[in-house]
């Protein structure tokens, strides 16, 4: 169906992009890469009457490392992620998982700012982000705050921002040594995952034992899901089959699917078992890696 | 001749495919042409109390909205229509039958208007009780979707029989028996009894529908067409619209994908209406929702019964199978026949009874679907196959083998079978995957390896005609009309082919005219794998009727007899009293007719009847054999499969163009796994909620195998053109029922309904698991 | 509702152009350049039958806004060969005969295009991945990756 009439507007500053969205809360949105808006306009579920291209805002789309600090602007592609030289270098695991995100078009244009800021249930990157402890830049008119990734999330396609604030920012400090983290994604079919899960370990380089975790579901609730439990369960502890499987287990209880058309509860449950299972070995694996490296 | 039949040359439009200029019916507009969009129905089942259209139509840019009131008394056109039935009406009259149907529709200067207009229409509804399922449309006092039904005036020979049953929602039922049923269960020593379920689905073609009508000033229409079949469009338009064939033209493009979608009529009858409404062209594509609100795959519950013998041979076996056609019949009639037919598969199996039921329920319409309900019946014998041959402990090869139907041997219906290569089918597809031999165990331990195979027999309409026209032109070159459709498949280069073989001229100097009910004689349809048998041979005959015209006019010439002539390098040849006498046609068609500009016209017709030459009832004028062979690798912690490996076999009787014949092969078998292991319409209270691809999955170059092996099985058919028969469905077919035998021999699990979703693969594994366990007796600590 | 001129360099042509707020890309080239190559599939950005590229990356061009492709380079099918001659995708294409009825086929190119400028030997599982957004109903993938694999192969002799 074609789109529903609308107003398009360039924005040209973050402070004149966030004026219009404060001026028309209910009836304005942020069209970055459009990936994600279009789709839901031409099913008709969002009907915006002004929309605000905020691409044409300079200084938004860039790739920088400096003082152990990973930045990614808002305006990054996933293609621009997937390709980058210095994630490649520094955050491999992104390197790693984008050639699986969605499909190449969508790629080109869909946006770092758009894939967090839509808070769609059904994505990637949150989930490794968080695992990563992720922060956000957000900005409006006249103040930037900077908030935990974590507490972007408050619903389905729900986030903590209020009407007339932008990301501007991802912050991703550089992993600590014998740090490793794996993703894994589940999907049937489609473009779009089913199952997310993103597990992050450090050892201590002595013992091997694991000193810190992150255990991250997507795609299994509202919002991208820190499993701390499992974290405790795995922490203290080498890689064990019997933890690893115990952590997974408390995933599968923790999480909170919904039957869908493509699966049930249950077996989305049963998906987050086996992905932290392998997801805890993997990590493990990349952790005392390092060591060797 | 390089071009000559059994030579893979390439797609005549080749280039024009590739550098995007082919065009499809969406990408043309006629001058002055109203874009239409149709309002639907948002009920399963409701009486439309009343419909207000008054504020669309004054909508600025609207041109004409009809409703069911253009429909009553009008003495121009009648509201009924159907290919078998005549239960669709162009728009809603009494009352709407499944989320989707239409309602009213408007035709606008612009589409978006059209758009805009639809909220104007105001329409009451008066909800109905609906029924979903077979359980509850067979349900006594169950609602009724259709009171009474009446039949074309000119109906399909092969679907006279077809009766609803009245104050049911029966649309038809279809009965065959041979043998002694009950003795054979009798004498059989095991007997096995299982249900089998297929959902529907969608043909999913990346071109949707679209059609285009223009009222001429004579009173007659032209219909542009998505269509597969502009024959069946131009008879039922004439009849809707009380014309004479010769005043409707229908025309089909290059089509974008049909594997059956794009059969009988769809939006043509809604067109022409509003055309003749607004007397203006009026166009509309549907969108992808739309088309899944059209038309889908007939969904199916199997019942098999099966007697066999401790050695493996099968006695008997009864086939229930109920089929549901949604809310109109469509061509579902003809679907439930021939899954019938072929429901007991290729076997030579003595006592045999099957009874299919074609159901009326308040979901999308259900229609043609590449493989024409024999997907869904080899999906139910195929598997159960495997499951006896199991409980026998015999190799599920071995089983087939003793019981295969033979060239000669006695199918179902009586009658027996014909050029038949099923078991050169069945075994090189087993050989093609090393049938026999352990797979190699795969590198993880949640991973498991097995091999399955399946076969099919499938038939074709029969009786059909098809006619064919072939002109030499003045120089030389030849043009060749046929009502055939490409849809994709290359029948156009086929014919081109048949005609180079023919004429000994070059494929490049044939030109194919197509699917335009104008210029071209009448063809049935372009369907049930037909169009190189029927067409084909028409084509062939057409070719050898200027053959011979061209042997008199060169016997006059030089004074020859007319068997002598021969023909070769783009002009005939006779050697007479030692003296060599040749000519190019061109050069026979002036020296004959003593002026530039002569052509000559030849003509083949192919009609097949209901009765073979020895009395035998023919049902189907060739028997399709083929089979599949897969190889799968089970996730045993997610239950997702991969095929790896895939071996399709069909026999063709003659390849006529091999690349194109293996294409077939190679693309049924993608699609079927697509539909094997992912596609699947999902119904929420009558609601279809995945009508689209994000939600309906396709098989994506992720999902495709490393490995597709086409085999080509050559067993010539006396009267297809050079032996050929035909291919476009039998590669589908097999490749769900191979694939839930390969799992079963991978990890030992039975998945009965399809698609084998990781999720039932997993909980099958789990309960398998459980079973073990509690045959193990007690665990200890519990009591 | 807004329009607005824009500027859109198609196949190395300049067009200005008129546009309306909610026109896609799509729409665009093809009711007001004639561009028919590229067709509306899914209108969802999965069927890839819509790709073209702009500025050399892939995008489902039924879900980009016209306007938002002011300034941008597009190339369609009908923008590639040169002088009349097919380019070397279209000629392997037809070699190996990756299509039947050819509607995901323009889609499919510019995804080829883009495949093989980005990796000129892709790995198997590039080549899955980058062409799994592109969908061919009638299953003509395994001569499509024939396809790629073969212009693979001379771009790596003709490096040799
Ligand atoms: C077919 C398809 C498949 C997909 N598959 C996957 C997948 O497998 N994995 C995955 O992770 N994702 C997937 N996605 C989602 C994809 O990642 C997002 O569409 C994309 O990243 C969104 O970016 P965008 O720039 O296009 O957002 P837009 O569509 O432009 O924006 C969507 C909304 O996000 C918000 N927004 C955008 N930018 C900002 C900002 N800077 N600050 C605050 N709010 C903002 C606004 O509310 C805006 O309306 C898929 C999408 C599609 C269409
Ligand atoms: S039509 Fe654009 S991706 Fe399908
Ligand atoms: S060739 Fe028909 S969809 Fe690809």
């Amino acid at each position: 169906m074609g789109l529903n009439r609308f107003e398009y507007i360039e924005a040209s500053s973050i402070p004149e992009a966030s004026r219009f969205l404060a001026d028309r809360p209910e009836e304005a949105r942020i069209y970055a890469g459009g990936t994600s808006l279009l789709l839901l306009m031409k099913q008709r579920i969002a009907r915006p009457a002004y929309l605000v291209n905020i691409k044409k805002i300079p200084g938004l789309r860039y790739i920088d490392k400096n003082d152990g600090t990973v930045r990614i602007g808002a305006l990054t592609t996933h293609h621009d992620l997937e390709f980058s030289p210095l994630i490649r270098r520094w955050l491999p695991v992104i390197s790693e998982l984008e050639p699986e995100v969605a499909n190449i078009r969508v790629r080109s244009t869909g946006t770092i700012g758009g894939n967090l800021g839509f808070a769609e249930p059904l994505t990637d990157l949150p989930p490794v982000l968080i695992a990563m402890d992720a922060r956000i830049k957000v900005a409006d008119e006249s103040l930037e705050r900077l908030l935990p990734l974590e507490h972007l999330f408050r619903g389905y396609y729900e986030t903590s921002l209020r009407p007339q604030e932008l990301i501007t920012e991802i912050q991703v400090d550089l992993p600590a040594p014998f740090f490793g983290i794996k993703y894994l994604r589940f999907s049937m079919g489609s473009d779009k995952p089913l199952v997310g899960c993103a597990v992050g370990i450090r050892i201590d380089p002595e013992s091997k034992l694991c000193v810190d975790a992150r255990c991250v579901l997507g795609c299994v609730g509202p919002t991208p899901l820190r499993v701390r439990e499992a974290e405790e369960a795995l922490k203290g502890l080498p890689y064990r089959v019997n933890s690893s499987a115990k952590a997974a287990r408390i995933a599968a209880t923790a999480c909170s699917p919904l039957t869908d058309l493509r699966a049930t509860e249950e077996y989305k449950r049963a998906i987050v078992e086996v992905l932290m299972r392998r997801a805890v070995e993997e990590a493990f694996r990349r952790a005392s890696s390092k060591l060797q490296g | 001749m390089q071009d000559n039949v059994g030579q893979s040359i390439k797609r005549l439009e080749s280039e024009s495919k590739v550098s995007g200029e082919l065009k499809y019916l969406s990408d043309l507009k006629l001058p002055g042409m109203l874009h239409c969009k149709a309002l639907r129905s948002p009920y399963a089942h409701a009486r439309i109390v009343r419909i207000d259209s008054q504020r669309a139509a004054k909508f600025s840019g609207v041109e004409g909205v009809l409703t069911r009131d253009d429909m009553v008394d009008n003495p121009h056109f009648d509201s009924h229509y159907g290919p078998v039935l005549k239960d669709q009406t162009v728009v809603a009259l009494d009352k709407v039958r499944y989320v989707g149907d239409l309602v009213a529709a408007v035709a606008a200067t612009r589409l978006d208007i059209a758009e805009e207009a639809l909220d104007l229409i105001e329409v009451e509804y008066e909800e109905l009780g609906a029924v979903f399922s077979f359980e509850e449309a067979l349900a006594e006092n169950a609602p009724l979707l259709h009171e009474q039904v009446s039949k074309p005036e000119h109906g399909f020979v092969d679907l006279a029989d077809v009766n609803p049953v009245e104050g049911t929602n029966i649309c038809t039922t279809f009965h065959l028996s041979k043998g002694d049923l009950e003795k054979g269960f009798q004498n059989s020593d095991f007997v096995f009894e299982n249900v089998f379920t297929c959902p529907s689905a969608q043909h999913a073609a990346l071109e949707t529908l679209c059609a285009v009508a223009r009222l001429e000033r004579n009173g007659g229409l032209t219909i542009w067409s998505t269509v597969q079949n502009p024959f069946v469009i131009r008879d039922q338009i004439a009849e809707l619209f009380h014309l004479p064939v010769s005043k409707v033209r229908v025309i089909a493009l290059n089509i974008g994908g049909g594997y059956g979608s794009k059969l009988y009529p769809k939006l043509e009858p809604l067109v022409a209406a509003l055309a003749w409404k607004t007397r203006k062209p009026v166009g509309l594509t549907l969108t992808r929702e739309e088309v899944f609100q059209t038309i889908t795959k007939h969904a199916a519950e199997i019942h098999l019964k099966t007697g066999v013998t401790r050695e493996g041979r099968l006695l008997a076996r009864q086939c229930r199978i109920y089929l549901d056609t949604g809310a109109y019949a469509e061509i579902g009639p003809r679907v439930a026949k021939k899954s019938g037919y072929t429901a007991a598969g290729p076997y030579n199996i003595p006592n045999i009874q099957i009874d299919s039921c074609l159901v009326y329920t308040n979901k999308v319409p259900a229609g043609a679907f590449r493989g024409f309900g024999v997907s869904q019946s080899a999906w139910a014998h195929e598997s159960e196959m495997d499951l006896i041959a199991r409980a026998l402990q015999m190799d599920p090869l071995e089983l087939r083998q003793k019981n295969l139907l033979e060239e000669g041997g006695e199918f179902a219906t009586g009658e027996h079978v014909h050029s038949f290569g099923l078991r050169q089918c069945v075994e090189r597809v087993a050989s093609a995957l090393q049938w026999g031999e352990k797979c190699p165990p795969p590198p993880q331990k949640h991973l498991a390896r097995g091999k399955g195979m399946a076969c099919l027999i499938k038939a074709t309409i029969t009786p059909s005609i098809s006619s064919a026209l072939v002109r030499l032109n003045e120089d030389g070159s030849a043009t060749v009309y046929v009502g055939t459709a490409d849809v994709g498949q290359g029948s156009d280069t086929i014919m081109a082919q048949i005609v180079s073989q023919e004429l000994a001229i070059p494929v490049t100097h044939v030109q194919v005219v197509h699917s335009d009910t104008d210029l071209c004689l009448y063809d049935l349809t372009t369907s049930s794998s037909r169009s190189t048998f029927h067409m084909g041979r028409a084509v062939q005959l057409a070719a050898q009727d200027i053959r011979r015209q061209l042997a008199c006019l060169a016997g006059r010439l030089w004074n020859c007899p007319v068997e002598e002539v021969l023909f070769a390098n783009q002009g005939v040849r006779c050697v007479v009293n030692d003296v060599v006498h040749a000519a190019s046609y061109r050069n026979l068609l002036s020296a004959s007719f003593g002026i530039k500009g002569a052509n000559l016209v030849g003509k083949g017709t192919v009609k097949t009847e209901a009765v073979q030459r020895n009395g035998e009832p023919l049902t189907s004028a060739f028997w399709f054999a083929g089979a599949g062979a897969a190889e799968v690798e089970v996730d045993r912690e997610t239950g997702s499969v991969r095929v790896v490996r895939y071996a399709s076999a069909a026999d063709v009787g003659k390849a006529i163009n091999p690349f194109f014949c293996e294409q077939q092969l190679k693309g049924g078998a993608i699609t079927g796994i697509g539909l094997a292991l992912m596609e699947q319409l999902v119904y929420q209270d009558g609601l279809l909620i995945n009508p689209n691809f994000l939600d309906y999955n396709l098989a994506r170059f992720l999902d495709i195998p490393e490995e597709i092996i086409p085999i080509l099985v050559e067993r010539a058919h006396e009267e297809g053109p050079y032996g050929a028969k035909g291919v476009g469905e039998t590669a589908l077919i097999p490749v769900a029922p191979a694939i839930a035998n390969a799992i079963e021999d991978a990890v030992g699990v039975r998945v009965t309904d399809l698609p084998i979703t990781p999720e039932k693969v997993l909980r099958a594994l789990q309960e398998k698991e459980q079973k073990a366990q509690l045959l193990e007796g007690p665990t200890p600590g519990r009591s | 509702m807004t329009r607005k001129k824009i500027i859109l360099s198609v196949n190395g042509v300049r067009n200005e152009i008129e546009v309306e707020a909610k026109e896609t890309l799509l729409e665009t080239l093809r009711n007001r350049l004639d561009l028919t190559g590229a067709k509306l599939g899914c209108d969802q950005q999965v069927c890839g039958s819509c790709t073209v590229l702009m500025n050399d990356l892939p995008v489902s061009s039924c879900s980009v806004l016209a306007m938002d492709a002011d300034g941008c380079e597009i190339l369609t099918v009908e923008g590639l060969g040169a002088g009349g001659a097919l380019h070397p995708i279209q000629q392997a294409f037809i070699e190996h005969g990756a299509f039947q009825c050819a509607y995901c086929t323009p889609g499919l190119i510019l995804a080829v295009k883009y495949l093989l400028s980005r990796f000129p030997r892709p790995t198997e599982p590039q080549l899955r991945h980058y062409l799994a957004g592109n969908i061919c109903r009638c299953g003509c993938h395994v001569e499509i990756l024939q396809a790629v694999r073969s212009l693979a192969r001379r771009a790596q002799e003709n490096q040799l």
